[in-house]
């Protein structure tokens, strides 16, 4: 941020030109911004296909899961704490549906799975506010608990479909856009508000900024953190909800890569730990972002190689002009 | 004090303990001389990999892209017809990512997390450039290096003792080491005391990196072959034992000796699920548990990271 230190100085300073202060302003919002702006440009250049009626809203939908991982991985974020467990989540909640082991409808098995998000919510809360370890290492235990847990059991089943309801609300489409984008819209929005415009979001703000004062001025910063927690682990669920609906099939490779994406989507979007200047928008639009980047990758042949080096290459690039922006006008 | 900066705990210590009484206890050939060999075998690479785990947990960072480094490093082993230049090639890359690592970290102030994780990305597509499946040839020179025994005692706990032995004389010995746990404990006051913390964060890195680097080249000439997925799971495992081993991840506090007992634990739950004969599957949800009542039981005062 550029601050006005006209009036505490006693000479004038020089003013930067117009342009200076607007290549300024741009490289201090979110990363993501500018780089979806260009990474669109570069298709419309190169692979104007990819920005298709019929493929773009695929990719938005494609982006859907990921998007919905990194609210509640910016809602930690902002708190100071991580979570690392979606993927654990994520895989418990593919087989809960898919296994064909709990002999329940598909309404009260997706219920199963909600319930089990909150036990694990809470379980990452009480572990992290009341035991005070660290929320790297405990999301982490619970992942490789989950994780474990469904490989072995899946050694004696053998993953079967997925719900009709989840791979048809996949496919569906309302006013042209896919039902999962909906999906992330109407998560993404009712917390965007409930952040902006509630004591609790001011509580997040506070806890965030400095966890210490907050802690002094009295507000109940360990329950700001535990409800981040429990949120983040739902958030999940629905994450599994949306990802086993693509699939159609259950699979213990399903959203794997998800917890280290979140991080790096909400960190390009402008959320840090303990800051939230990026908004839920910046994280929305990262998320869009990687997953865009990803299939522009793919559709310039480049083989796996060639994408997960240009892929770590472009988030160091991103976070690098962010991150020294930042440090200069502090 | 001492015992405030270390971390370790009586539960740190119990761990490996319990587990040594009750496999001993349960399992007759647990302590045959082949057994013990196995296991020290297992664990060489893990050990190796956390101890540079633990340099950089000291200055409140962490490195997921060990795994990455350690696939590479086998990888460019397993390709150059000369040993020694394969060594070489794989040093000077574990400097060069380090450094790259370091200078993210220090000078440009992008999270730990998010940089090693995009060192991460693009090495594991380096890897992938070089050898697209498991494959190449490791000079027999190498493989005698690891699967032999010298006086009678294995080589893997050579390579073990070796790296432990460096890192402690680097923590506990020089200058750096000292700068190491000041930097850790209050980056502000260490600069305000004159220590270069920029520096010293970017040695931690390149320590890191080199030592996943060993690991990477021990592995190669274990399995006699360079694989570009090999390291993948190191990342996390590296991150389990050093907590085990009641270091912070916060900075400034953690031993080589809770690096040993953490890394030690896991080895043992590997090997106590082989000889039981339990689906090698529950390996993770085991640890997991483990490490959740491990760092339940050490409480801290900071609350979240």
């Amino acid at each position: 941020m550029i601050t006005d230190l006209s009036n505490s100085l006693p000479i004038a300073p020089v003013r930067p030109s117009r342009a200076r202060r607007a290549l300024r302003w741009l490289l201090g919002l979110p990363p993501a911004y500018l780089g979806t702006a260009l990474l669109l440009l570069l298709a419309a250049l190169t692979r104007p296909q990819l920005l298709s009626a019929f493929l773009l809203p695929l990719i938005a939908r494609q982006a859907a899961p990921l998007g919905l991982a990194v609210i509640g991985q910016s809602l930690v974020m902002r708190a100071r704490s991580i979570d690392l467990s979606s993927g654990g989540i994520i895989v418990a909640v593919s087989y809960i549906l898919t296994s064909g082991y709990f002999p329940v409808t598909d309404a009260a098995a997706m219920g199963l799975c909600l319930l089990l998000g909150l036990a694990i919510g809470v379980l990452n809360g009480v572990m992290i506010v009341k035991a005070r370890a660290s929320s790297v290492i405990v999301t982490l235990a619970v992942a490789m608990i989950l994780m474990g847990t469904v490989i072995a059991l899946s050694q004696f089943r053998a993953p079967g479909d997925a719900p009709e309801f989840l791979s048809a609300m996949a496919r569906q489409r309302v006013l042209g856009l896919p039902l999962p984008v909906l999906l992330w819209l109407a998560m993404l929005v009712p917390v965007a508000l409930l952040l902006r415009h509630t004591v609790f979001g001011r509580y997040l703000d506070a806890v965030g900024a400095n966890t210490t004062a907050a802690a002094l001025s009295g507000i109940p910063h360990l329950r700001v953190i535990f409800i981040c927690h429990v949120a983040s682990a739902l958030v999940s669920v629905l994450c599994g909800f949306v990802l086993v609906g693509f699939v159609g099939k259950g699979s213990i490779a399903l959203g794997q890569d998800l917890a280290l994406n979140s991080l790096a989507a909400a960190i390009l979007g402008g959320v840090n730990f303990g800051n939230g200047r990026g908004g839920m928008l910046g994280p929305a639009v990262a998320a869009f972002m990687l997953t865009f980047l990803f299939n522009f990758l793919t559709s310039l042949g480049l083989g796996e190689p060639g994408r997960l080096m240009l892929q770590g290459a472009l988030i160091a690039v991103a976070a690098l002009a962010y991150s020294l922006n930042r440090q200069r006008s502090h | 004090m001492k015992a405030l900066r270390s971390g370790i705990s009586v539960y740190t210590l119990a761990l490996p303990l319990l587990l040594v009484v009750v496999l001993a206890l349960a399992i007759p050939d647990f302590l045959a001389p082949q057994n013990l060999a196995n296991i020290s075998g297992q664990i060489a690479a893990l050990l190796i990999v956390s101890l540079g785990q633990l340099v950089v947990a000291l200055v409140a960072g962490i490195d997921l892209s060990v795994g990455s480094v350690i696939s590479l490093a086998s990888c460019l082993v397993a390709t150059q017809n000369d040993p020694l230049s394969g060594v070489l090639l794989a040093l000077g890359l574990g400097l060069v990512v380090g450094l790259v690592n370091g200078a993210g970290v220090a000078l440009a102030g992008i999270h730990p997390l998010i940089m090693t994780l995009s060192t991460m990305t693009f090495l594991q597509g380096l890897a992938f450039v070089i050898l697209q499946i498991p494959g190449g040839r490791i000079p027999p020179g190498l493989r005698e290096l690891v699967n032999g025994s010298f006086w009678g005692l294995p080589q893997p706990l050579l390579w073990c003792a070796a790296c432990a032995a460096v890192i402690a004389l680097l923590l506990h010995r020089t200058r750096l080491g000292l700068h190491l746990f000041a930097v850790g404990a209050n980056p502000h006051s260490a600069q305000l005391n004159g220590v270069r913390s920029v520096a010293v964060v970017m040695a931690a890195y390149v320590v890191c990196s080199l030592l996943a680097v060993v690991a990477g080249i021990y592995l190669a000439a274990r399995v006699a072959a360079g694989d570009p997925t090999m390291g993948a799971a190191f990342s996390l495992e590296s991150v389990t034992a050093v907590a085990l081993g009641g270091v912070q991840l916060t900075g400034g506090v953690g031993s080589i000796v809770g690096v040993l007992t953490g890394a030690l634990s896991l080895g043992l739950i590997t090997n106590g699920i082989n000889l039981f004969g339990v689906s090698p599957f529950l390996r993770g949800a085991v640890t997991g548990a483990l490490l959740l009542v491990a760092v339940a039981l050490q409480r801290r005062r900071s609350v979240g990271l």
